[in-house]
């Protein structure tokens, strides 16, 4: 009698499972291991000691592209390209350069073309039509520290270590579908150190992106 | 599918080109002008009562040397002086034996450079020093894998010397201040009379009990 209705229990579960296999079958990107890019446009907000000593002004010209590798658990790897760029004009001041005085207009930029790898831990499956990731990130940044007082300039360049921690979360256009936008805001520091610019270029950065995936 | 990924890409790589902009696009003439003094910290001001100035402006430069006395050189001339006399020094005449002489030059620079082809752009801007120098600024002579660019600088260099307290051992003159002015607009009589201004105004030490 008991072992009549193991059997019974079991096959229903089987039926119900081919049941949904036939008809509802998890998609591609659940299945396999697929790749995803995202370009993003994001606004970045100096920080800590670099925005008291240089540049505190928000910069809006923020951009990147990464290419990613999305794994069937939760995890994804890969890396990202981009640039980032500050600048703030101060008023004429006077100042005291060693014993010299110049008296100019300051027109005080950085740019940063960070090149880095990240992991991404996702709250949800691949399949899901909302993912909400955490980031870890670390590469190399290319740094143009360039000063003009007045129309003269003051430039130093350096490729220096790069690192950032990130929040964000995708969301599909459609359900299963390929494309969907991404929004993220993430910090990031670079060891740096020139005239101002004493302990590095801290930023808090918020991106919005478009990402495509294929497998 | 590909197409699309490329798509991407270029559209991505022609924003990243885009935003390579020059940050001095929007600096107006006046704010490209900067002002550098120097002055011997050990020396009174008080002590002086006269000075006397050259009768023409000394150009100094890799091209060549020489004097100028166009138009706009007058007009330096004067301010500088109209400028002692409202500190409260005395203009006198070179054979007065003035406590001061101020010397007011032109200093012109050509330098011609050679820059290979194609430059990174993640080189920046890559003029460095020179980058927006603004007179004449650059030009490409070759449209061949070589390139050069020719930059000139053309500015205004002011110094005062002590003629009361000469260096007799060493058979010097010391120099107890100089200004050096730098920018765009420096040569046109418009605006020239407020550059000078400038320099003094920033240098309050000059001025002397009259």
């Amino acid at each position: 009698m008991s072992i009549v209705a193991l059997v019974l229990v079991t096959s229903a579960q089987v039926l119900a499972q081919q049941g949904s296999n036939l008809y509802d079958l998890p998609s591609p990107y659940e299945r396999y291991t697929h790749y995803l890019a995202t370009a993003r446009v994001g606004a970045a907000i100096p920080i800590g000691a670099f925005a008291d000593e240089y540049i505190d002004k928000a910069s809006v010209q923020n951009y990147s592209l990464s290419v990613e590798w999305i794994l069937r658990n939760k995890f994804s790897v890969g890396g990202e390209v981009g640039q980032n760029y500050f600048q703030q004009r101060l008023p004429r001041q006077l100042y005291q350069l060693g014993e010299q005085e110049v008296s100019a207009v300051q027109t005080r930029t950085l740019t940063q073309y960070p090149i880095q790898g990240f992991v991404n831990y996702h709250f949800s499956g691949p399949g899901a039509m909302v993912r909400p990731y955490v980031q870890l990130s670390a590469g190399g940044s290319f740094v143009d520290y360039t000063l003009y007082w007045g129309n003269l300039s003051d430039q130093q360049q350096k490729f220096s270590f790069t690192y950032g921690v990130g929040a964000g979360t995708r969301v599909l256009f459609k359900r299963d579908g390929s494309m969907g936008v991404d929004l993220r805001v993430k910090y990031s520091q670079t060891p740096f150190s020139y005239d101002y610019v004493t302990s590095g270029i801290p930023a808090l950065n918020a991106s919005v992106g478009l990402f495509y995936r294929w497998w | 599918m590909t197409i699309k990924t490329t798509l991407l890409a270029i559209l991505l790589g022609a924003s990243l080109m885009a935003c390579t902009k020059d940050p001095l696009s929007d600096l107006s003439v006046e704010d490209s002008q900067v002002f550098i003094t120097n002055r011997n910290k050990t020396v009174n001001f008080d002590q002086y009562k006269t000075f006397s100035i050259v009768d023409s402006v000394i150009v100094l430069g890799n091209r060549g040397s020489g004097t100028s006395l166009s138009d706009v050189d007058i007009q330096v001339l004067n301010r500088v002086i109209a400028n002692m006399q409202q500190l409260g020094y005395k203009y006198v005449n070179p054979k007065e034996n003035p406590d001061l002489g101020i010397n007011v030059a032109q200093i012109r620079n050509s330098y011609l450079n050679v820059v290979s082809q194609p430059v990174s752009p993640y080189l920046g801007n890559y003029w460095g020093g020179f980058y927006g120098g603004g007179y004449g600024g650059y030009g490409y002579g070759y449209p061949s894998y070589y390139s050069y660019y020719q930059v000139n600088e053309n500015y205004w260099y002011l110094e005062m010397i002590d003629f009361k307290n000469p260096d007799r051992a060493n058979q010097k003159l010391n120099v107890v201040w100089n200004a050096e002015i730098r920018g765009s607009g420096l040569f046109d009589t418009q605006g020239v009379s407020s550059v000078i201004d400038s320099v003094f105004s920033q240098s309050d030490y000059l001025g002397i009990s009259k």
